[in-house]
């Protein structure tokens, strides 16, 4: 909207110009970070930036850079004035059509003001009310429209408040806005990343960078150049990521928009939003009717003119005409269905944020889903342990349903207590009412995980450790590749001292020269090592993270009681240790994710893993959830199998694909697609934002409705881009929230499926909603056509249309989305955007040819019986308009040679539009009851929705209150009717239901056949 | 109107598709299946609502209408009736009241003696006022009866017959009034003085339904003068009623009052309303003519 108001000022050559370049900023955007800060040594970067490592930039200098790159803070993205909006919501849709009608009024009450003496106010009154209802359309449709986020905001959030600078020489704390680039910035436990910085020196400093890269651990940071990704290298922390443990201090590289997260907000909010697929629906349906009604309208207004009627007779029709073709209520009716829906699915978990994407999650034909957190428990749990040259699986189900393994072995036993012992991670205190599996462990995440396994197995560890004090401890290191401690050990049997340790696997083995099976200590010969090694590679293969576990009896002869252990000098062995076994471990899958994938896949609708994390664990976990299903193969499997290399592979023989990151970013559009389009079971690692966005646009190529769920910063363009994003209500941050359309409250894979299932249903029932809707609209035009053509008094007048629109079929369309699916909904295609309309030739065919005839049928009954027994049988009804309506025949004669006054025959008249308008109610009950089923027949659908029997009785009784409350003569010029006049349509609506019912019984005999090819909308 | 525009190529396509020999996305055997299936279908629908209508009248008297709520208490109805109901005319200038004139000599025209000739179908009823002339029941298989003359010459001056200019060349203009016929009613002469204002008490005698004329506004009170009541009665006489419709009686010739405007002020608009009194008469403030009717008066001397 805000480029369209730019883009109108300049000149057409300009215009190209700048879309040109927006584009070549967007696809800049949409590349890979290109940094190299991070290759360069500090004398290099000191040149670079002209920072002196130690007294940073002169003061001088940073405000020629603050003055030259702006404030270190993320630009808003341009938004759209609050009154362009609402004029938007004012003039969009049907509104446009209907303040036509309203100008008209207007119009034609100031000419009939200015040329008689006492105008009647009709069309003034008309004219209020068709305004009125437009603002208050609008109104409620720009209130819906406000509530939905403004992404940039969430993103302000994130700059830090105060940044500590070096300038000078001196440390500063300044405003984080000023920080520019080459800053000497330094940052400790509890900071938030000012910008982007190149660590120049770190002591033990740790960030998380959850919300950017989706990895949960913290990191280490430290000076040296690890991997040649900017993202993974150890000495670049990034701009609003938090630094959680340890000090460091860094070069600023980039600031502002030009940081890495400034590059992914900016990306986010540059994002043109594509239109959800119900708007694209509705619009379609709009312009239907738009069409019809200015088809009719203009057509009929010549045709009054030909047949002599004055302008503003012909422009008074005009409105009739419009007034009875737009459905008024109709876009108010299908943003209440959606808020129906939506809070339905608020109660399953599934927020929405807009209220569109509702149906959005029904047309979806592809979930591209975030792996960690979604279809994962996020928590790592051990999964596999390897002891006694065997593979024991343990439980790793959320509430402990799983088998459980073998716990009599003594190396079961030596293997927990090195795994309790050799560790650092405890439970937060007073948890002891939380399962186990739930509670806070401050520790990473392996040990959390060993220390969960073994409280569940063996008891409480605190007792195990209060047991074994432990006397020295060696923590963790990247050389070392190790961790070791060295407990008291209280069992006499044993020696004084025991000494446990846990690591990398390789590196344990080659510390062992025994290996412990079934409790009894045996030399590590080759046999034991190859076991070790396919135990090793087979877990590995898991996609688990393997540890590990040996132990050692010191001596008591050696380490006497009381011995100072020096872990600086080492004073005890570390080799030749004694190998118990390995412990592996997985994030695993969520117990509801397999049933959901499956669901979601058997109604075609295709789920791709789209994670930062590696390819063999994301493979493990795809094959784990079934997104690559039990037997397919991708063209590595195939390649193994069969033992060919991997260009021999014919790619169309497999149906599953794993893609790395580092191939993807290679790789062509065309390439891109002819992978989404030959695998139907696709697995993404290592990702980044930047190509999560292309995954999802390659997607939309394919003609997909796509789906993204996602919980980082680094999910968000994405979830943008997407026709639906979905964000997890628990583990995702908040950018990823504000940029999603839904938000999963449980962080569940499986509410998606809801979802689905809620949006196909709102689709249908849409569909049912506006035929019945549409229906009536035959009823509301017939009459006018047939006054303008045959002269007969007029048989429904425009203030009983909006009685009907605004009235009585409100409550009825609405009731229709609280039904119940025909059939199994979840057993359908996901629906062709391209063919499967909302509102489609069949519905107009079934709604206006052939229900909405019957209704207009059974009006005109109705008209002619009121008509007859007050005198004017149908014969003498032809050509009489003009007297009828000429105020000064007061002596018109009826078919009996009564003779009328003209307010006498005009009552009967608006008795008359009353009836109709009461025939009308009593057709849309038969009506409403076959737009229940699309194909069932009503008694194997049944009558159990309450809100569509109420919504009958509501109906009726509105018709009765307008037709009989006092007053309404003056107010809505209704007027009571005899008690036998509302039989009238009974017949017709008796009818309607017939003729439905057997419609839909051939229906259902002949699938395929012409009634289904002309009529099944 | 389907989404073929983007898909293959446009809407000339999809007018003509020489490819699939598709007018308008439809083969010439579709387009004939689904009219022929319209054609049946409204076929049907139409038999069906003619079967109703059937049925209606069926249930309808030929007699009486079924109901006469709405077109009861009588309208009262004037002749000549312009746009407006103003009658403006310059006494001196034929042309200005010729439009007036001619209408009423149109409606005069029924009430002609010769055309009341056959005995068979008209009766004299008496000139002087009477009570309700009862000719058997609605229903009744006594056919078609007879009609009461009126006469036109009762009308005097009004007549038309002696000045065919009713008056208004003399500025004295006439104004013929009736009540609506509605199928057996009864009209019944006011039993209380009540509701009759004073000046036409006087007006009230048996068998009559008076009629009184005066001015509509205050401020014109005494511009109107003399009003000349012409007719049987100066009223509508019972005798005529009631009436027994179209069918059983086709002659009917409802009696008539005729009004004249002997003394009006002149080049002054002056609003009289007349009203009728009775029982069974009712009068509406949105209906003008039910019971009363107010007609404006501007002659013009000059």
């Amino acid at each position: 909207g805000h480029d369209q108001y730019e883009l109108a000022a300049t000149s057409e050559g300009g215009r190209k110009k700048k879309r040109d370049k927006k584009k070549k900023d967007m696809d800049d955007l949409k590349k890979e970070v290109d940094l190299d800060d991070h290759k360069l040594t500090l004398d290099e970067l000191h040149r670079k930036y002209g920072t002196d490592l130690t007294r940073g930039l002169t003061s001088s200098r940073a405000a020629e850079i603050l003055a030259r790159d702006g404030p270190n803070a993320l630009t808003p993205p341009p938004t759209t004035p609050e009154w362009v909006k609402f004029c938007r919501q004012l003039f969009g849709g049907f509104s446009m059509l209907l303040w036509i009608g309203a100008i008209l009024c207007f119009l034609a009450y100031g000419i009939q003001a200015a040329s008689e003496d006492e105008p009647a106010n009709d069309n003034l009154y008309l004219g209020v009310v068709l305004s009125a209802v437009v603002i208050i359309t609008g109104c409620f449709s720009y209130y819906q429209e406000a509530k939905s986020s403004r992404i940039m905001d969430s993103f302000k959030n994130l700059v830090p408040q105060q940044a500590l600078v070096i300038r000078d020489g001196e440390k500063k704390c300044i405003n984080a806005e000023e920080v520019v680039a080459g800053d000497l910035v330094e940052v400790k436990g509890g900071d938030r990343i000012p910008a982007d910085l190149r660590v120049a020196s770190a002591q033990g400093c740790k960030v998380d960078n959850s919300s950017l890269t989706g990895e949960s651990e913290p990191q280490t940071r430290s000076p040296d150049f690890s991997n040649e990704n900017p993202l993974e290298t150890r000495n670049i922390a990034f701009f609003s990521t938090n630094c959680v443990e340890g000090t460091a201090r860094g070069v600023v590289i980039n600031t502002g928009d030009r940081t890495v997260m400034g590059r992914i907000a900016t990306l986010a909010s540059s994002l043109e939003v594509g239109r959800t697929p119900i708007s694209i629906e509705i619009e379609h349906f709009i312009h239907i009717i738009t069409g019809v009604a200015v088809f009719l309208g203009v057509s009929f207004f010549i045709l009054s003119l030909i047949l002599g009627y004055a302008w503003l007779e012909a422009v008074i029709f005009l409105i009739g005409i419009i007034v009875a073709n737009v459905p008024e209520g109709l876009l108010a009716t299908v943003t209440v269905c959606l808020t129906l829906t939506a809070k339905r699915m608020a109660k399953k978990n599934c927020l929405v944020k807009n209220l569109e994407a509702v149906e959005t999650l029904g047309s979806t034909s592809t979930i591209c889903s975030d792996k960690t957190g979604t279809l994962t428990q996020n928590r790592m749990t051990v999964a596999h342990m390897w002891f006694d040259n065997q593979i024991h699986e343990a439980d790793t189900t959320e509430n402990q349903s799983g088998t459980s393994f073998d716990r009599s072995s003594a190396t079961w036993a030596a293997l927990a207590r090195i795994a309790g012992l050799c560790n650092r991670a405890v439970f937060l205190a007073e948890q002891s009412n939380v399962p186990i599996l739930k509670r806070d462990v401050a520790g990473d995440a392996s040990e959390s995980a060993l220390l969960k396994c073994i409280e569940l197995c063996c008891g409480s560890v605190n007792d195990m450790r209060d047991k074994h004090v432990k006397i020295a401890e060696i923590p963790f290191n990247s050389t070392n590749k190790y961790q070791l401690s060295i407990h008291k050990n209280a069992n006499s049997e044993e020696s004084k001292h025991l000494l446990v340790m846990k690591g990398a696997p390789e590196r344990i083995l080659d510390r062992c020269s025994t290996i412990m099976i079934h409790g009894k200590e045996q030399p590590l010969d080759d046999e034991m090592k190859d076991a070790f090694q396919n135990a090793y590679v087979e877990l590995g293969g898991l996609g688990e993270r393997v540890l590990g576990f040996c132990h050692y009896f010191l001596p008591d002869d050696q380490f006497a009681e009381g011995f100072q252990f020096d872990t600086e000098e080492v004073n005890f062995p570390t080799e030749n240790l004694c190998f118990i076994g390995l412990m592996s471990m997985i994030d695993p899958p969520r117990a509801a994710v397999l049933d959901a994938v499956g669901k979601c896949r058997s109604p075609g609708i295709k789920v791709i893993m789209v994670t930062g994390d590696h390819p063999i664990t994301a493979k493990a976990i795809a094959k784990g959830v079934g997104i690559i299903s039990e037997g397919n193969e991708t063209v590595e499997d195939i390649a193994a199998r069969l033992n060919i290399p991997i260009n021999e592979v014919n790619p169309r023989d497999a149906k599953a694909c794993v893609v790395h990151g580092g191939e993807l970013k290679d790789l062509t559009p065309e390439q891109l697609d002819d992978i989404l389009k030959h695998h139907t079971e696709i697995v993404f690692a290592r990702t980044s934002p930047q190509q999560k966005l292309i995954i999802v646009e390659g997607c939309q190529r394919q003609g997909a409705i796509v789906a993204v769920t996602g919980d980082g910063v680094n999910d968000s363009p994405a979830l943008k881009k997407a026709d639906i994003g979905v964000a997890m209500g628990i583990a995702g941050s908040d950018v990823s929230k504000q940029a999603a359309d839904m938000i999963l409250l449980d962080d569940n894979f499986a509410s998606i499926v809801t979802g689905v299932e809620e949006g196909r249903l709102i689709f249908d029932n849409l569909k049912k909603s506006i035929a019945y809707t549409l229906t009536s609209n035959i009823p509301e035009i017939t009459p006018f056509l047939l006054f303008i053509i045959a002269n007969i008094p007029l048989p429904l007048g425009t203030v009983t249309i909006l009685c009907i629109d605004l009235g009585t079929d409100m409550v009825p369309a609405i009731s229709l989305a609280y039904e119940a699916a025909e059939s199994d909904i979840m057993k359908r295609q996901p629906r062709n955007p391209r063919t499967d309309k909302l509102v489609n030739e069949r519905l107009i065919s079934i709604a206006y040819g052939q229900i909405g005839m019957m209704q207009a049928t059974a009006g005109f009954f109705t008209y002619f019986v009121i008509l007859a027994e007050n005198g004017f049988l149908p014969s003498t009804l032809l050509g009489i308009r003009v007297k009828w309506d000429d105020k000064y025949v007061n002596d018109l004669e009826d078919s009996y040679g009564q003779q009328w006054t003209y307010e006498q025959r005009k009552i009967v008249e608006y008795t008359c539009h009353t009836s109709f308008f009461a025939s009308i109610v009593i057709v849309q009950w038969a009506d409403l009851i076959i737009c229940k089923t699309r194909r069932n027949s009503i008694i194997q659908q049944g009558m159990k929705n309450k809100i569509l029997i109420f919504g009958l009785f509501e109906e009726t009784a509105l018709a009765a209150f307008l037709s009989y409350c006092p007053g309404m003569d003056v107010a809505l010029r209704m007027y009571p009717l005899k008690p036998s006049w509302w039989f009238c349509a009974f017949p017709y609506s008796l009818l309607i239901f017939l003729y439905d019912e057997a419609r839909r019984f051939i229906l259902r005999r002949n699938p395929d056949g012409w009634v289904e090819r002309e009529t099944y909308y | 109107m389907s989404g073929n525009k983007d898909s293959d190529g446009g809407w000339k396509t999809f007018i003509w598709n020489s490819e699939k020999k598709e007018l308008l996305g439809r083969t010439g055997c579709s387009w004939f299946k689904i009219l022929l299936f319209y054609v049946i279908f409204y076929g049907c629908l139409a038999a069906v609502f003619v079967g109703t209508i059937q049925a209606l009248l069926l249930t309808l008297s030929n007699y009486k209408p079924t109901h006469q709520d709405r077109v009861a208490p009588p309208g009262l109805s004037h002749t000549p009736c312009p746009e407006k109901a103003e009658i403006t005319f310059n006494k001196h200038e034929l042309e200005t009241y010729m439009k007036y004139t001619k209408g009423m000599k149109e409606f005069l025209e029924l009430y002609d003696e010769t055309a009341q000739l056959d005995q068979l179908k008209y009766e004299d009823c008496g000139e002087n006022p009477g009570g309700y002339k009862n000719r058997g029941d609605l229903e009744s298989d006594i056919g078609v009866r007879k009609a009461c003359r009126f006469k036109r010459s009762w009308l005097k001056d009004c007549s038309g017959l002696e000045d065919r200019t009713f008056g208004f060349k003399d500025g004295k203009p006439c104004v013929i009034v009736k009540l609506n016929r509605i199928v057996n009613f009864r009209p019944k002469p006011p039993n209380s003085n009540e509701s009759i204002p004073e000046d036409a008490k006087a007006k009230v005698r048996p068998n009559v339904i008076p009629i009184y004329c005066t001015n509509k506004k205050e401020e014109d009170a005494g511009k109107l003068q003399e009003v000349k009541y012409f007719g049987i009665g100066d009223g509508f006489p019972l005798q005529y009623y009631p009436y027994y419709g179209k069918l059983l009686h086709p002659q009917y010739l409802q009696p008539l009052v005729a009004i004249q405007f002997t003394n009006l002020t002149m080049n002054t608009e002056l609003r009289i309303e007349c009203r009728i009194y009775g029982e069974n008469i009712g009068y509406s403030e949105k209906d003008r003519y039910q019971g009363r009717f107010d007609i404006k008066i501007t002659v013009n001397d000059s």
